[in-house]
């Protein structure tokens, strides 16, 4: 079944392209691979937003390499894996596309044929940039980032670091807090801890936090597993709730008179821009998952883009500057790279305004909102590869020019617990 | 037989590694016949590939006469070839290129042919009543009893192997050639598939592998930026690094290029076009290859030759040589002592932190940069670094933190804080001229400057003139002289004195542990910077 597998997707380096004199003349491509999936509860939101992604580049640019991560964080490459058509059957699909592995060598990473061929090269391809568009826990929150950095491959968005922060919603607001970032307060709460001792985690919560409270998984996007509780009683509905989607639970004053708004952010370290603004229209007291991935018609297949919103948001020309100067700030402090979407939320009765969370790797990478600003999504796309590329040299300069391996001269034979 | 095999065998292990070592030279001199021959040539060298041979030309005669004695003495004989022949270990050893293993195949196969060659017709006309029988009837051949001695016929391969190795590479030559070119022709392919690439050259005497990584950290604030690595500064190794490194993505490529020869920068130019050049300084290197500073001179400036009208020449003013050299093509200049260069690295300050300078950008606005390199040449290199990446659309305010981050070559003028005190450590050096300068960096420190020396060592017979040279420079330019060995560094001594320098500043020790603790006892508030010039070992704790 394996006849249509091992067709090597980007043999050529170089596309032929006319010029103004009608003659031929060869490009040589940036090599992007596009990875998406993985095991994690948006495994199907992430092939959406993988795909965008991957037809949003400028193939004029670039040569496209579309690298699925199956739900047992197999890698599949092929040139079905690019329709999101093929997808209503997996099995399928996976059949007719090939398995492959990364293979890291001194001049670039492989995608190597698996199992390898018995004669001639298993290489399917090569490429110059990763570009992870994965979401959620597992992929999003450094995993597949270490992964691909393993390999010394440059890779567009956050880096381990930053990933696993904004992750963990409390490690997030720890951190924000430190730089006076507006976060509510929270408490923590482990499944075995309620478990042993309802009454006390109970306590723990009311001390703190005044109902009502709304609970949520400690690592988990896309408005998954939340809810709010008003009492004790729905406190316990709601924390058993949580707890199938995750060990640790967050509890956090709820807002009642609430206002969500979203921005996202371009940038690095040095130099990062706001998006606009947008509002999601929320059809229950919290934006579920249906809401944000479901509720847009076609059963989801357009993604983010067609999510119920306002957009750009109706803000005050003040607001609108200060949730955008928030959003550079937090992203800054975070240590983000990238595009990625911080959450807002407005206490309608106190106009304070809160950071909610930070999606390194938001649900169609933002582009949205960028539009609206009069960026295209290719050109998006572009500004992340270049500030991967940065990384990837700001990195290298790190290690100096001068390679000495300390060991060399070193007196070996007397050394702490080494074995004669 | 028994003989014949233990003399056959220890032949052949120390034929195979005096071949190895002829290898290797011809290796070291960039496989270049030319090359090979002068340095063969060279009387220390002549002398090395007798005294490898000569065991081998003694057994010549006891081949000859044939008995069991002597065949026995020629198996000693052998054995002490094996010995003269065993290789030592280099510091850059042999290595084995697909280049050397083809031309290895060729010696041994020439080496085979050669042997058959003499001795086979003589056996087959012994074997056959003394004629040799072709298709075309009877060849009357020479024929010799000493000809049809293995021994003696392997041994006179054995002293001609130095010239074996040419003709090897005489053989193989169409061969390489083709490889080669097919190496460039596809290096030049990536290149044209690249049309967005900018190509910056670097040459110059001194200082170019410097710059190159100036440049490219510079550069890398805002560019993906590939150079050449290392020294590989030919056209092969430019070749190897467009074909093993280069990436789509990168912006610039920076290419160093060495010459040997008139025409070598010419030949990477029509290789790679590059848009820009930098020439870093020009003085009588390697004059021996191109005989005159004249050839040096527009051998460096075939750089510029190849820059095109849209690109920039960069090229340092504070070399004579290079100011008054002419060149129709878009000039930038820069260095630290002409007034009149476009960027000029001025008011040069020396501390403890490193070198702090100023420069201007084409407005006449003024950056303080400040670098962890001292010396008035790494300053200047720095300059010219700062020219190219500000040229190439760099803002100078973006430029003042890589240069801060610049990092110095181990023991080569390298400011290192040890403690309280602080070494220059320039222990690398090992001529006049590079101790020279070192002093002239000393000088500029407002600290108490304390010069730490053996002296220059292995210089035969000007060994007491140089030394003697470098203290009478030395006199002005340092507080206290501690002087390592007190008869070894009696040059040094003499020259300190008769330029004046107080005999009460000069100490003389015995070992570095003595000198650090007479450093140490040098009274004084001051903070004191300690110039550590010349072949110390690597470790002072």
């Amino acid at each position: 079944m394996r006849k249509h597998a091992a067709r090597r997707l980007n043999c050529r380096r170089t596309v032929w392209q006319g010029n103004k004199e009608g003659e031929k003349k060869a490009i040589m491509k940036i090599r992007v691979g596009v990875f998406f999936g993985g095991k994690s509860v948006e495994h199907e939101v992430s092939v959406i937003s993988g795909l965008q992604a991957y037809n949003a580049f400028n193939k004029e640019k670039y040569d496209l390499v579309p690298v699925y991560i199956t739900k047992e964080n197999e890698l599949y490459t092929g040139e079905l894996i690019a329709d999101i058509a093929n997808y209503r059957n997996i099995p399928e699909l996976l059949k007719k596309s090939t398995r492959v592995f990364l293979m890291g060598e001194k001049n670039g990473v492989k995608l190597i044929q698996y199992p390898e061929k018995k004669f001639g090269s298993s290489e399917v391809a090569q490429i110059d940039v990763a570009f992870p568009v994965v979401h959620g826990a597992n992929v999003e929150d450094g995993s597949l980032q270490g992964f691909l950095r393993h390999y010394n491959i440059p890779f567009a968005g956050c880096d381990v670091m930053a990933s696993a922060v904004t992750m963990d919603k409390y490690v997030m607001k720890t951190v924000l807090k430190d730089s006076g970032i507006p976060v509510l307060d929270c408490v923590t709460l482990y499944g075995k801890e309620f478990e042993s001792g309802e009454q006390a985690t109970y306590d723990k919560v009311e001390q703190k936090i005044p109902y009502p409270v709304i609970v949520k998984p400690v690592n988990l996007g896309s408005s998954v597993g939340i809810k709010v509780a008003k009492d004790r009683e729905e406190l316990r509905e709601a924390l058993e709730y949580a707890f199938t989607f995750g060990p640790k639970v967050l509890v956090e004053h709820a807002i009642m008179n609430l206002r969500e708004i979203n921005c996202a952010v371009l940038g690095d370290y040095e130099e990062a821009h706001a998006s606009e603004c947008e509002e999601p229209i929320s059809s229950d007291e919290i934006l579920s998952y249906e809401d944000k991935y479901v509720a847009g018609g076609k059963g989801g297949s357009e993604g983010m883009r067609t999510a119920r919103r306002e957009l750009p948001a109706n803000l005050t020309p003040r607001k609108r500057e200060e949730i955008r100067e928030l959003a550079v700030k937090t992203f800054r402090t975070l240590g983000a790279s990238g595009v990625s979407r911080i959450d807002f939320m407005i206490d309608r009765d106190t106009d304070q305004v809160y950071v909610n969370e930070i999606n390194p790797i938001p649900g169609s990478l933002a582009f949205y909102l960028w539009e609206a600003l009069g960026k295209p999504y290719a050109e998006l796309l572009d500004d992340m590869v270049k500030l991967a590329l940065k990384r990837e040299r700001e990195e290298q300069n790190m290690l100096t020019s001068f390679e000495s391996n300390i060991l060399q001269n070193a007196n070996l034979s007397g050394a702490k617990g080494m074995k004669k | 037989m028994i003989i014949f095999g233990v003399w056959l065998a220890a032949y052949l292990v120390g034929a195979v590694w005096y071949l190895l070592y002829l290898m290797h030279m011809f290796q070291q001199n960039s496989y270049k016949p030319q090359e090979y021959g002068e340095w063969m040539r060279v009387h220390t060298n002549v002398g090395r590939l007798l005294g490898k041979c000569l065991y081998a030309v003694v057994s010549l005669p006891l081949v000859a006469i044939g008995s069991t004695g002597c065949l026995i003495a020629a198996c000693l004989m052998n054995g002490m070839t094996v010995l003269v022949n065993k290789p030592h270990k280099a510091k850059k050893p042999l290595v084995y290129t697909p280049r050397v293993r083809r031309m290895l195949v060729t010696t041994g196969i020439l080496y085979l042919l050669t042997a058959a060659a003499a001795v086979l017709p003589g056996l087959w006309m012994e074997a056959n009543g003394g004629m040799l029988l072709t298709a075309q009837g009877i060849l009357p051949v020479p024929d010799h009893p000493l000809l049809r001695n293995v021994e003696l016929v392997l041994l006179l391969l054995f002293v001609l192997q130095p010239f074996l190795i040419l003709l090897a590479n005489a053989v193989n030559h169409p061969v390489e050639k083709k490889i080669d070119q097919y190496y460039i022709n596809d290096a030049a392919r990536i290149l044209r598939e690249m049309p967005e690439l900018k190509i910056i050259g670097v040459t110059g005497s001194y200082g170019k592998t410097s710059v190159k990584y100036y440049l490219s950290t510079l550069l890398s604030t805002q560019y993906n930026v590939l150079h050449t690595p290392g020294n590989y500064n030919t056209t092969l190794g430019v070749v190897r690094t467009i074909r093993e490194n280069m990436k789509p993505f990168h912006d610039i490529f920076i290419c160093e290029m060495g010459a040997r020869e008139v025409g070598d920068i010419k030949e990477i130019c029509d290789l790679v076009h590059p848009d820009y050049g930098i020439i870093t300084s020009i003085g009588p290197q390697h004059l021996q290859s191109f005989h005159t500073i004249e050839n040096i001179v527009s051998t460096k400036f075939e750089l510029a030759d190849s820059v095109p009208p849209s690109g920039r020449i960069f090229l340092n003013y504070d070399n004579e040589y290079i100011r008054n050299a002419k060149t129709g093509k878009n000039v930038v200049s820069y260095g630290i002592a002409a007034a009149d260069t476009d960027f000029r690295a001025y008011d040069i300050e020396v501390s403890p932190k490193g070198s702090f300078f100023k420069m201007k950008d084409e407005t006449g606005k003024t950056y303080e940069f400040h670098t962890k390199l001292v010396g008035s040449h790494n300053v200047q290199n720095i300059a010219g670094a700062i020219a190219v990446a500000h040229t190439l659309g760099i803002p100078m305010e973006k430029l003042l933190y890589p240069v801060k981050q610049l990092e110095s070559v181990p023991h080569r003028l390298q400011l290192v804080r040890q403690g309280d005190r602080i070494l220059l450590d320039d222990a690398y050096n090992s001529n006049k001229n590079g101790f020279k300068a070192a002093l002239d960096t000393l000088e500029m420190f407002r600290e108490l400057r304390i010069l730490l020396t053996p002296g220059m060592v292995e210089l035969g017979e000007k060994q007491y003139d140089e030394n003697k040279e470098v203290g009478v420079y030395a006199a002005g330019k340092c507080d206290y002289a501690v002087l390592v060995g007190k008869e070894q560094t009696k040059p040094i001594q003499d020259g300190l004195l008769e330029a004046g320098f107080p005999a009460n500043r000069m100490i003389l020790v015995d070992d570095l542990q003595e000198a650090f603790r007479m450093v140490n006892a040098i009274p004084g508030e001051k903070q004191k910077i300690i110039l550590i010039e010349n072949d110390l070992p690597d470790n002072y704790a």
